[in-house]
């Protein structure tokens, strides 16, 4: 015991005397807060915010479109959506505080940006003149489904479709009403983060699970290997069991603007990484906390590298034609940007959450 | 000598510290299972998942319905009451059932494996051995055990600490200080002490300190002079591993069972302290010393436990990444390891082949624990190899991609990526698809 006694004490010794020394080891200090505030402050807010200007905008070009059915209207509703879709892949990475799963709510980009839709639903809905936004049919609502009313498929031109408005008197009431339940769920999110999440975003600055590290690190995650899971394995028939390609499973198809919206998608996840605001302002991010632990730069060095050949596979994608019809015609581009963002995956998934010791699970786990 | 060590075994002693000891563990087990039902782990863990993970040769063990597992959970409940109270048959009867149904859990999922889990599966087993007759509602100072069933349940822990200690001594966990390097600075946020934990030499500390203090705790706690002040360190070690691991219960179980080193007065106290009875009954009973056939096996047993955490030197390679006898040898919190696996299923007719979205088929969890662990990646590759067989692929070949981080290293593939899995077999065999680890 008196061994044992001693070693206490000597150690004692070493840990008050480290205390005096401020040199040892600021460096290695990183302030989780500061990264979280910077998350909040530039990034999770300021895209909520856009997308719920965005999207009161749109709703603004439907009432236009609604009450005068012409083809300037058309357009200009069109337009309303891309950009009001573009906002949305930038705040649709996160998935979290209001905006999590809640209940029997889904996370609000499966409540808001499920794809594919489900046309029979949609058009079954049209016919019986009854909508309800709130039910269990994310396939029949969203962002995915005003695509589908505005655009109704790549080689259906504008007249048609507007023909279709004047057939159809319900389209029209769709259309908005779809619109602003998008716009009320955003503005509960909004509302939200504005009357208190945020602070409680910021005392949450731990790594355990529920901390807002681990929320913001999952959904970033979840986000990312969405792009390669669905939006492209999915209609290249990658998947098992599936003997064919499926075009009209990739998001946007009905636009034809898939790749516009995945390249935005890819740049809030990289924004996302190095904690970078969508107009270019750089604060604390992931990266930047990696640059300060063990083993923290060299997985830098690699995520960044092949970062870079993820983003070369992609911008080889040639963007004369859809992406439906790249799978159909001309696959090899995506299967080698899909090769590269599968090659990426590890870095952004293990590695990551390993380096950075963030808790994923509940559970415990690596030993006890 | 082997006399001396048979009369010092036989020997009577007090037997309040067992009294003592099954009243402390069955209030853990019964606080401990309560807390998972009420986490809503039952559905969590057994109901929810599409695919149970198995133990091997326990492949035949799957979850009952919902109800089912409630009522295996109260049976557990009612069981761990049991050991704390009650004598005779009424005991061995809970006892059994205790070990049952507990084990019978653990064995659901391999996802959820953890040494203590383990441990407390023993201590249920050697409980149900234990003697039947003694009761805390007699006179404490009259009743006797044979110092075996003390010494067993000692020599139990002692193993625990112990192994845990020697496993410490390694290059990373002394030397590099991993995996605390990355484990500590984690948890900065914590209230009073979460600064300490950003100083560069705090890994180390506690390192050394972990090592030393698994491998000679029980020895201060033998020792009666050391006694209290080890025991205070036991609070404080697992209060602050408690604080930086999610590990849920077990400091409170190891701080409650390492009581049992504490002298028979202790005891007597602490079980009156608990059970108030003024003038207590003599409790009449003739302990009988026959059962030749209880030692042999309790032996066999100690020599089970002492020899089976060493399998591990009989496979070559780097243990903590191939895995090989890693588990039930009380490696306890001693590495970070996670990987990304991916899985490829190839239709061996048609030549496709498909890419796996794991989140299908299993929780967050299990997909952690799977995408670092050799043995567990081959179970979920016949799982996808059979279920989309069913889907109409045919003679599935699958492979699976398997990056692996090790302490903070950059991540290496862990398997063959080129290797049909489907055609590999579990066994205690070493895997020769796992690659080695380069470091």
């Amino acid at each position: 015991m008196r061994n044992l006694l001693s070693v206490v004490i000597l150690l004692s010794v070493v840990f008050a005397s480290c205390k005096e020394d401020d040199s040892v080891n600021t460096d290695n200090k990183f302030d989780r807060g500061q990264m979280l505030e910077n998350y909040v402050e530039n990034l999770i807010i300021p895209s909520y915010k856009n997308s719920q200007y965005s999207v009161s905008q749109m709703v603004i070009a439907f009432e236009s479109f609604s009450s005068e059915i012409t083809l300037q209207n058309l357009e200009n509703a069109q337009n309303a959506w891309t950009s009001a879709f573009g906002e949305w892949m930038h705040a649709n990475i996160f998935n979290l505080g209001p905006a999590a799963e809640q209940g029997l709510n889904k996370s609000m980009s499966e409540e808001i940006s499920t794809f594919p839709i489900s046309p029979t639903k949609i058009n079954a809905a049209l016919s019986s003149g009854q909508f309800n936004f709130f039910d269990f049919n994310r396939d029949a609502r969203g962002f995915l489904t005003l695509e589908y009313l505005l655009f109704s498929g790549q080689d259906i031109d504008n007249d048609s479709v507007l023909s279709m408005f004047q057939n159809q008197i319900e389209r029209k009431r769709y259309l908005v009403d779809c619109a602003r339940n998008i716009q009320t769920r955003i503005n509960v999110v909004v509302n939200e983060w504005e009357n208190g999440y945020k602070e409680e975003f910021l005392r949450k600055n731990g790594t355990d699970v529920g901390s807002s590290t681990s929320q913001l690190y999952n959904e970033f995650v979840k986000s990312f290997e969405t792009n390669k899971n669905f939006k492209i394995e999915l209609p290249l028939g990658k998947r098992p069991g599936q003997t064919q390609i499926e075009p009209q499973l990739v998001e946007a198809y009905y636009s034809g603007k898939s790749l516009y919206f995945l390249k935005i998608h890819l740049k809030a996840i990289e924004n996302v990484y190095f904690g970078m605001s969508k107009n270019g302002t750089d604060g604390l991010g992931f990266k930047d906390y990696l640059e300060t632990v063990t083993g923290g730069p060299a997985l830098i060095e690699s995520t960044l590298a092949q970062w870079e050949k993820v983003l070369s596979t992609l911008n080889a994608i040639p963007t004369t034609s859809s992406l439906s019809d790249l799978i159909k015609n001309n696959p090899q581009p995506l299967e080698e940007f899909r090769v590269e963002l599968q090659k990426h995956t590890r870095f952004f998934k293990s590695d990551m959450s390993s380096l950075l010791g963030i808790a994923i699970t509940f559970s415990s786990g690596d030993g006890d | 000598m082997i006399d001396k060590v048979h009369n010092y075994l036989n020997a009577k002693v007090s037997a309040a510290p067992l009294i003592s000891f099954r009243l402390i563990f069955g209030a853990l087990m019964v606080f401990s299972t309560l807390r998972f039902m009420w986490l809503g782990w039952i559905e969590d863990h057994y109901i929810n998942p599409v695919f149970q993970f198995k133990y091997w040769g326990f492949e035949w063990v799957s979850a009952l319905s919902l109800e089912g597992m409630y009522l295996v959970h109260f049976l557990m409940i009612l069981s761990a009451i049991g050991i704390m109270f009650l004598r005779g048959f009424a005991y061995r009867i809970s006892a059994i059932f205790l070990f049952l149904t507990f084990t019978y859990t653990e064995l659901i999922d391999l996802t959820y494996y953890l040494n203590h889990y383990y441990f407390v599966s023993l201590i249920c087993l050697l409980l149900i051995f234990m003697p039947s007759q003694i009761s805390p509602f007699f006179d404490l100072s009259k009743q006797q055990v044979k110092r075996s069933t003390l010494f067993i349940l000692k020599v139990q822990i002692a193993i625990l600490y112990v192994f845990a200690g020697l496993a410490k001594i390694n290059y990373d966990w002394l030397i590099e200080a991993l995996p605390l390097k990355i484990w500590v600075p984690a948890n900065d946020k914590l209230p009073l002490i979460g600064s300490l934990f950003t100083w560069e030499i705090t890994p180390y500390l506690f390192s050394w300190i972990g090592m030393l203090y698994d491998t000679f705790i029980v020895l201060f706690l033998i020792y009666k002079p050391t006694r209290k002040w080890a025991y205070f360190t036991v609070i404080v070690f697992h209060t602050l591993t408690g604080l930086i691991f999610q590990i849920g219960v077990f400091p409170l179980v190891m701080m409650g069972i390492a009581t049992i080193f504490f002298s028979d007065e202790w005891h007597i106290r602490f079980v009156r302290f608990l059970v108030r009875i003024k003038s207590p009954k003599v409790l009449e009973y003739t302990y009988k010393l026959k059962t030749n056939a209880l030692n042999y096996f309790l032996f066999a047993y100690l020599v089970f436990q002492l020899l089976f955490p060493w399998r591990y030197l009989l496979y070559s390679g780097n243990l903590f990444w191939t895995e090989e006898g890693y588990r039930f040898s009380w490696r306890v919190m001693l590495m970070e390891k996670a990987g990304t696996a991916t899985f490829y299923v190839k239709d061996s007719q048609t030549s496709r082949e498909g890419i796996v979205v794991n989140s299908d088929f299993l929780n967050a969890h299990q997909e952690k624990q799977m995408a670092m662990q050799p043995d567990m990646i081959l179970q979920f590759a016949h799982f996808l190899g059979k279920y989309y067989e069913q889907k109409g692929v045919h003679k599935p070949i699958v492979r699976a991609e398997v990056f692996v981080t090790l302490n903070a290293r950059q991540s290496q593939l862990l398997i063959d990526p080129e290797r049909d899995l489907m055609k590999e077999k579990d066994s205690f065999r070493p895997k020769d698809w796992i690659i080695q680890y380069q470091n």
